[in-house]
């Protein structure tokens, strides 16, 4: 393998690069084992990971029969998507799924505005007052007011039982400030300074300046954000009781796991559930449900995967 | 900011330059402030309220009447709390939990990273990684339902693996034994390949150079991972072994509350959990909230201690 490489005096200079590689060096026995075990390891994680996906999917799309024989696994038998027609008419669960949307979406936006708004005088700001400032924020990463003074303060701000309380308990984390303002600093303050010199308010360089020159940051937290709301489940359990408030996850709880969770036992949730004057969901309307709750993040996640785990490496390195 | 408040102390007795100094500071800042302001008013309403509500501890606190109208009880829930042998439970249970998953889940992340390293196909390396993500975008309430559709006594897979060995299925969910088992393996199918993200960037930022050195001397690949891989990625680990120890007494309260029932709660009943349900449930908000105080105090001291342990070891710090 030949490389060349510009040196700074222009020059070309040839290396020559040798493949340490599987081509060059044989291999010993044990290193062929290895390498066979290590890919038959790495297949059984795969299924590891991906059957209870496939089995929900199965069950989701078979027919009853084979369902309540347990003989679906990770392939539908007797392809049925009757419960997709089913849930398709449900418009309790529509209403769930557009109040986590509105949550998710439109809390990410409204989050990413308040949290580059809150970096911003933390990263270029020289105001009295500073220290005061970032402790205020800082201080609410190590110690929160917890669970029941959280109920209490939505309650006397009037916003219980309404998703502005989902939102706006969740606009600001002291976390996302901190990885925001980090990235802020390492633009160049050349660039902020110029901008004032030419008379743009803090405001328009936040704005046109800032914020274009941080798009791998601003997506990376707009994803934990969404994902964060989408998928929470203790926040809404807190702070929501009427059923066309619910967001999606409170939603399937009461669909999936209805009385699973309390006894676990089939013979009670069909009584509990006749009890209650709703019709038992079939297995397969569960596992629908599922399906349409994973949907949008599983089918999205491969293609913005980069920016989580740059997300993450900036986290880390943060310190 | 310090040599601005030096100034200002050396001007202190020629107080209308410095009013002037300070005016003008002010304006030039003007628009900080306009983010400033804000920002703090939404601290103050959504994060310093609750921790103002920590009061409601002293009370015997009622919602519609406030701390005007609730009785003021002094220390009597703390008194309740720390002279319960529940609560000593509970907190048994937090930390059998963890410990259980520092144990098995925490290295997990490592080894695969590792494992995957050594897989020299790279379209197959990108599947398993990227599968290996995907259960960082299922919510908890799904990962649940996909547990009782699995460990299901009638339907689930695994009753019809023990019916072919000619064995009677398992109430597992409904058995106290198992809460911790499904727990710890739910928890590594949760975390194996996201927090393995750390460590394959750790590895790929560990010099190759080091790699060629130790082929010329000899080393085979078992020995190149023994002396060079794992002593680049073990730092990591160290400093996530302390970070983790300092989550000791945290617990996911969604997973926790959702895999509950009436049959397990002797072992799965943890502080969180409790305190949602005494306070939030049964509405008495003043033995929560000085539950849930307790609770924090303990997690933020055992935080601390972490952290400065991680600082003097490696001079990186979570804070």
């Amino acid at each position: 393998m030949k490389d060349t490489v510009q040196t700074t005096t222009g020059k070309r200079i040839i290396l020559r690069k040798v493949k340490y590689d599987q081509d060059y060096i044989k291999r010993s026995t044990g290193e062929k084992v290895f390498n066979v075990c290590n890919i038959i390891l790495m297949a059984l994680l795969l299924v590891f990971l991906l059957y209870p996906v496939l089995n929900v999917l199965a069950i989701s799309m078979s027919s009853e029969t084979e369902v309540m024989a347990a003989n679906v696994t990770f392939y539908p038998i007797g392809y049925n998507p009757q419960a997709y027609v089913t849930i398709f008419k449900d418009s309790e669960l529509w209403r769930s799924i557009l109040n986590s949307a509105i949550v998710a979406f439109g809390g990410c936006a409204l989050s990413l505005i308040a949290l580059c708004i809150a970096a911003y005088p933390l990263a270029y700001g020289q105001f009295y007052g500073k220290k005061l400032y970032s402790v205020i924020i800082m201080f609410t990463m190590w110690f929160q007011g917890g669970i029941v003074p959280l109920f209490l303060t939505i309650q006397n701000l009037g916003l219980y039982d309404s998703l502005w309380a989902l939102i706006l308990n969740g606009l600001i984390s002291a976390y996302n400030v901190v990885i925001i303002r980090s990235y802020f600093n390492s633009i160049p303050f050349s660039v902020v300074e110029s901008a004032r010199i030419d008379g743009a308010n803090d405001f328009t360089i936040l704005f046109r300046l800032i914020i274009p020159l941080s798009k791998p940051v601003i997506a990376t937290v707009a994803l934990w954000v969404i994902v964060g709301h989408w998928n929470d489940y203790m926040n809404p359990l807190i702070l929501i009781s009427s059923t066309k408030n619910h967001t999606l996850q409170l939603k399937l709880k009461s669909l999936v796991l209805a009385a699973e969770s309390s006894t676990s036992n089939l013979t009670t949730l069909s009584q509990t559930t006749a009890h209650k004057g709703v019709a038992a969901l079939s297995t397969q309307v569960k596992n629908a449900v599922l399906v349409v709750s994973m949907i949008p993040m599983i089918s999205i996640y491969p293609f913005i995967q980069r920016y989580f785990i740059s997300g993450v490496m900036l986290g880390a390195v943060k310190g | 900011m310090s040599t601005v408040a030096k100034k200002t102390k050396d001007t202190v007795f020629n107080s209308s330059s410095m009013r002037k100094r300070v005016f003008n500071n002010i304006w030039l800042n003007r628009y900080i402030y306009m983010m400033v302001v804000p920002v703090l008013i939404y601290m103050v309403l959504f994060k310093y309220l609750p921790m103002y509500f920590l009061r409601a501890s002293l009370y015997d606190f009622k919602l519609l009447k406030g701390f005007e109208g609730s009785k003021f009880v002094g220390l009597k829930w703390f008194e309740r709390m720390l002279s319960s042998p529940e609560l000593w439970r509970y907190i048994r249970n937090t930390l059998t939990l963890n410990s259980l998953s520092l144990l098995i889940c925490f290295p997990m992340p490592m080894i695969f990273a590792l494992l995957l390293n050594e897989v020299r196909n790279k379209p197959y390396k990108k599947i398993v990684q990227t599968v290996s993500y995907m259960p960082h975008f299922i919510s908890t309430v799904v990962l649940v339902s996909m547990i009782n559709n699995i460990l299901s006594p009638s339907l689930g897979t695994l009753a019809k693996i023990y019916k072919l060995l000619g064995k009677t299925p398992i109430n597992f969910l409904s058995n106290p034994d198992y809460f911790y088992g499904i727990n710890i393996v739910s928890g590594v199918w949760q975390t194996v390949g996201w927090n393995a993200i750390i460590y394959i960037s750790a590895i790929s930022s560990i010099d190759q150079t080091l790699y060629e050195a130790a082929r010329i001397d000899g080393a085979n690949r078992w020995k190149q991972t023994l002396y060079v891989t794992i002593p680049g990625v073990l730092p990591t680990f160290v400093l996530l072994l302390i970070m983790q120890i300092g989550q000791m007494l945290n617990c996911v309260f969604d997973k926790i509350y959702l895999l509950q029932n009436t049959l397990n709660l002797q072992v799965s009943e943890m502080l969180p959990t409790y305190i949602y349900k005494v306070g939030i449930e049964s509405q008495k908000y003043g033995l929560a909230t000085a539950g849930g105080l307790f609770n924090s105090v303990l997690s933020v001291i055992l935080v601390l201690i972490a952290n400065s342990i991680s600082k003097k070891v490696s001079e990186i710090s979570l804070f």
